[in-house]
């Protein structure tokens, strides 16, 4: 699936400090968890062991859905530091 | 740091206009770009529509930018569960100069185009995050990257679809799921000839491909654009659509590409890039602040970008926003007012324009394109109808409007069509 190889298909220019945080307390009042099926990137997933959402912004496309579903505002939303993140070669 | 009479934040199709026709009229710019290059963080289906305006600013513009196909051809697919029904519509009078549109790819044409504004003076820093608004009483006075503040009467933002910066500053509400939708696409490598041959096509002509259909009873579409040697392949979202159904877009997009149409049109296809945006869909209604003081908002980030079904355009008006923009600065330069009341000028002439105009026209039809039917039962709908025309099973026939009539009857209560089509006729008519 095209997901699994983003890193294969996407070339990035990853800041080692994430632009986007997540806070988890606030999360923990979410019933849809929309970022966790919607992220285009597949970026949030529900780890049910600890019971919270896991973020891995490396694979961010900045596209901006999680920013507009997350009704609850758990998320800090920047975009990188200039210069870095999702760099697209042609499309 | 030297001063600037204006500083344009975003290096795309709106931001660098408004920046190129600023520097020509002898305005000192600086255009801030967050991606290393222009064009890097930009995603787009897709088309840019003829835009005449461009000729008029850079003579010669369609010779020398890096455009890859005319698009001479529009085909609607409505798909069902195991049929596809096409309108192909091509013309000769889109096979000559001036085009009626081009497909293209954005890291080459916003790269290019901004260096276009920089021969003309334009002062352009890449790799540079704006992070905050300068704003004194209900002023814009400035923006700051980093810790670095710089001063200018005007900022003209072409900051994107999501518009941070307005939202920061509190001029623009966060648009809602409703009328935004998300957009995902992957590039296929694909030799010209095959392409020519797969949409009958010679020279450099391309093609449009809309899907209708295939999203899974999502509200939203699917798309193919052809460029030389690649194509664009897509769907696009209703965000409230997509939340509600609870399903990952890549898992439709998955299953599109897998689709029978999709197969065959993709057979020995090489997958190269995947890119995913937001996009305004929320049309006129949602066209939210044009201006403020000393601030001015093009492109996406005015909301500035709508679809009714047939047309889907956004780049033209960026750049025509971004005109209208960087024209309204020159005048309030001279004038030495910021005020709003000299930039309301700027929606003036957005609303004299096609790019309001445009949207006004089909402000209803964002209602006609929020019906979930379109996308479920009346695709399949033309599917059943369309086989059973077809179809030869040594069964007696139906004439059509009574086969029309009975499948219709069939695939949801009558009251409910018949609503629907007074309403979508009234949206389009």
């Amino acid at each position: 699936m095209i997901v699994d190889d983003i890193f294969d298909l996407v070339s990035y220019h990853i800041h080692e400090e994430a632009h986007i945080k997540v806070n988890h307390d606030i999360c923990q009042s979410c019933i849809h968890r929309a970022c966790t099926f919607m992220c285009p990137a597949r970026c949030y997933q529900w780890n049910p062991e600890n019971s919270r959402i896991d973020f891995a912004y490396e694979a961010c496309l900045e596209c901006g859905t999680c920013l507009l579903v997350c009704d609850k505002g758990a998320l800090d939303w920047n975009y990188p530091k200039g210069g870095f993140g999702v760099r697209f070669r042609l499309t | 740091m030297k001063a600037y009479d204006t500083i344009v934040v975003g290096a795309g199709p709106a931001g660098t206009t408004a920046a190129l026709i600023m520097a020509q009229k002898g305005l000192k710019v600086l255009l801030l770009e967050r991606g290393d290059v222009p064009g890097a963080k930009n995603m787009f289906g897709g088309m840019l529509p003829n835009s005449p305006v461009l000729d008029e600013f850079l003579p010669g513009f369609w010779e020398q930018a890096p455009w890859e196909r005319h698009v001479v051809k529009r085909i609607l697919t409505i798909t069902g569960d195991t049929s596809a029904t096409s309108i192909v519509f091509e013309s000769q009078n889109f096979d000559h100069q001036p085009y009626n549109g081009y497909t293209l790819f954005r890291p080459h044409f916003d790269k290019w185009y901004a260096e276009k504004a920089r021969q003309f003076g334009v002062t352009l820093i890449t790799g540079c995050l704006v992070e905050d608004l300068l704003i004194k009483g209900k002023t814009v006075t400035g923006i700051r990257v980093g810790k670095d503040e710089v001063k200018a009467p005007m900022v003209v933002l072409c900051d994107g679809a999501l518009s941070l910066l307005a939202r920061k500053a509190g001029f623009c509400e966060q648009p809602k799921p409703s009328e935004m939708a998300l957009g995902v696409k992957a590039l296929f490598f694909l030799k010209e000839e095959e392409i020519n041959e797969r949409f009958n096509l010679v020279r450099r002509q391309g093609v449009t491909q809309e899907f209708l259909g295939c999203t899974e009873g999502i509200r939203g579409g699917g798309f193919i654009y052809t460029q030389t040697e690649t194509l664009s392949v897509g769907l696009v979202f209703h965000l409230d659509s997509l939340k509600q159904s609870g399903i990952a877009p890549y898992d439709v997009f998955q299953r599109f590409l897998a689709s029978d149409p999709l197969q065959k049109t993709l057979r020995g296809a090489r997958l190269m890039e995947y890119s995913a945006h937001v996009l305004p869909e929320g049309g006129y209604g949602a066209v939210q602040r044009l201006f403020s003081d000393g601030v001015l908002l093009a492109g996406d980030a005015a909301g500035l970008c709508y679809t009714n079904g047939l047309n889907q355009e956004g780049m033209n008006l960026a750049i025509t926003s971004g005109l209208f923009a960087g024209e309204t600065v020159v005048d309030a330069l001279e004038t030495g007012d910021f005020s709003a009341r000299v930039l309301a000028q700027y929606g003036n002439r957005l609303k004299e324009s096609f790019v309001l105009k445009d949207m006004k026209t089909f402000e209803k039809t964002v209602d006609l394109m929020h019906n979930d039917r379109l996308f479920s039962v009346y695709p399949k709908l033309i599917g059943t109808i369309m086989e059973q025309i077809y179809r030869s099973d040594g069964k007696p026939r139906k004439k059509f409007g009574r086969l029309g009539w009975d499948a219709v009857k069939e695939a949801l209560p009558l009251k409910q069509a018949i609503l629907d089509l007074i309403k979508g006729g009234k949206s389009l008519a």
